[in-house]
């Protein structure tokens, strides 16, 4: 297992060199400790790798992730991807469907001088994918984003909407001026 | 042999390597050193001629291609070490015939030997289900679970009633950024919050247009600082300063009028002066003139009064709608006994 996540880990490292971007030592390490909710704490499988952080883990309501691109084949297959990447590591999927692609259309002179009546037509396919899960924690959402981001094909964007839960802060519970005399 | 690795050419070779994936070029490397130490004789006639045609020959050799790797390869052998990372798609690694482009006239579409469309679409080819398996495998240590007690969305709600929304944004363009990912919306509902009667009122006057009745649910929008944490805490202190705000009662606020209410009210209104005036004027048929504080509760206090009350308060707040309209009429029938 050890093997197998050395070997990974420096599969990703070069995986970083080669789409170009160089990341500090410090950003390496900052993947290896994330902060973990104290209420759901694993056992004693840790690896040494991984450090837990006294502050509290974010809860997100719903993760949705929207990719566009101009190739739907593409996209056929980041979906497939994505479902299972989301599968394996434990995710809820709402569901993953493909809203309306949307077409841009110009319409431009055909010759370069003269000739009105005579045009040409473009049009620019965008074609969409939308992941939806319930329920993530913060960690897991970091990791798993991150995961797909970094699998992003060339030419795909993607749109992350998350909804996160918190509690009523502390100053807000009760009013202030309880104490003191109404004005 | 030393003479083969002093080569022009082969050097040239080892430049170019050297700016590959670590594991590859070590492979491609040593195949093309085995090769060439077996032809480097023809190496040195070819070189003899390129420098006989003149000083402009930069030209390399043109050497045979070996036999491509995908012959060699197991059937069961392991896929993620061919395509460890995103790689360009290579006919000779692949296995597979896969044909791409238009179809050549009367024929099928070209084959994948030196065929730019394969190279050209992005591949999953380092992403199979055993290569994202392992890869979730090496991640699952970095994932926490969802807390088992919170499982429907009532309990979340309850537990932790504000929720805050965000966006971010992966393309590549010009530039990496984009302005919307600094937009923060929160949303809360009024109920969750510890308001009385008077700062429920004041907090929704205050927050105009962004509260909704229907779901009773306040939303905070901010999009004027440049970072995601600014507009949050931004937002974050709009909530508290409107909710310690609306705790207050300032003396301006005795002068509330009837305009200014969210709610229609009976109490004092003219629809229930009108309805004493015309009680009163029935049962003064015989009656004395004079109104008495105890006739007046009394009167009021009649249930045909007070459904004639509730149907008043439903036309007003409501609206107007068939049921609302029919039961006025039924309760203006039963306050004059028709």
């Amino acid at each position: 297992m050890a093997a197998c996540v050395s070997s990974i880990r420096s599969v990703r490292v070069l995986s970083k060199i080669i789409h170009g971007h160089f990341l500090p030592a410090a950003a390496v390490q900052h993947q290896a400790s994330s902060s973990r909710w104290l209420h759901g704490t694993r056992g004693s499988a840790l690896s040494p790798a991984v450090s837990l952080t006294e502050e509290p883990d974010t809860l997100y309501q719903e993760l949705s992730v929207r990719v566009k691109g101009h190739d739907r084949a593409v996209l056929d297959s980041y979906e497939f991807f994505a479902t299972l990447a989301a599968r394996e590591l434990g995710l809820t999927l709402d569901r993953a469907f493909e809203p309306r692609k949307h077409t841009e259309k110009l319409t431009l002179l055909k010759s370069v001088h003269i000739f009105k009546k005579h045009r040409v037509q473009y049009e620019s396919r965008t074609h969409q994918r939308c992941i939806q899960m319930s329920r993530v924690t913060g960690s897991t959402a970091r990791v798993y984003l991150e995961y797909i981001q970094r699998n992003l094909p060339e030419g795909v964007a993607m749109e992350v909407t998350k909804t996160s839960v918190e509690k009523i802060p502390e100053h807000i519970q009760k009013p202030l001026w309880t104490d003191c005399t109404l004005e | 042999m030393a003479a083969s690795i002093t080569h022009p050419a082969l050097s040239s070779l080892y430049k170019i390597n050297s700016n590959i994936n670590g594991i590859y070029s070590l492979i491609s490397f040593n195949r093309r050193i085995s090769i060439s130490s077996v032809r480097s004789s023809s190496a040195v006639a070819t070189e003899t001629e390129a420098s006989g045609r003149g000083v402009r020959g930069q030209r390399r050799s043109k050497r045979q291609a070996g036999e491509p790797r995908s012959e060699r390869m197991a059937v069961d052998q392991d896929w993620t070490a061919v395509y460890p990372t995103a790689a360009s798609f290579k006919p000779a690694a692949v296995p597979l015939p896969v044909r791409m482009g238009y179809p050549v006239k009367r024929g099928v579409p070209p084959a994948k030997k030196g065929n730019l469309e394969l190279i050209k679409i992005p591949n999953f080819l380092h992403l199979t289900p055993v290569a994202i398996k392992k890869h979730c495998e090496a991640l699952k240590q970095f994932c926490t679970e969802w807390p088992s007690a919170l499982d429907s969305d009532e309990k979340c709600m309850k537990r932790f009633p504000i929720q805050v929304q965000s966006k971010e944004f992966v393309s590549a363009g010009l530039s990496l950024r984009n302005p919307d990912a600094r937009i923060v919306t929160l949303k809360v509902k009024l109920s969750s919050l510890n308001l009385d009667d008077h700062a429920r009122k004041k907090m929704i006057k205050l927050s105009e247009e962004r509260y909704c009745k229907d779901t009773d649910t306040l939303t905070i929008t901010t999009d004027s600082c440049p970072l995601r944490k600014q507009n949050y805490d931004y937002a974050m202190y709009l909530l508290t300063v409107l909710y310690h705000e609306s705790w207050k009662t300032e003396a301006w606020e005795q002068e509330k009028t009837r305009a200014d209410m969210e709610e229609y009210e009976w109490e004092d209104s003219p629809s229930q002066k009108k309805v004493l005036d015309t009680l009163l004027r029935m049962r003064a048929l015989g009656a004395k003139d004079e109104v008495e504080e105890g006739t007046r509760e009394e009167l009021l206090g009649q249930p045909v009064v007070q459904e004639y009350r509730d149907t008043m308060l439903r036309l007003k707040n409501e609206g107007e709608t068939e049921e609302n309209l029919h039961k006025y009429k039924e309760a203006v029938k039963k306050l004059f006994n028709i």
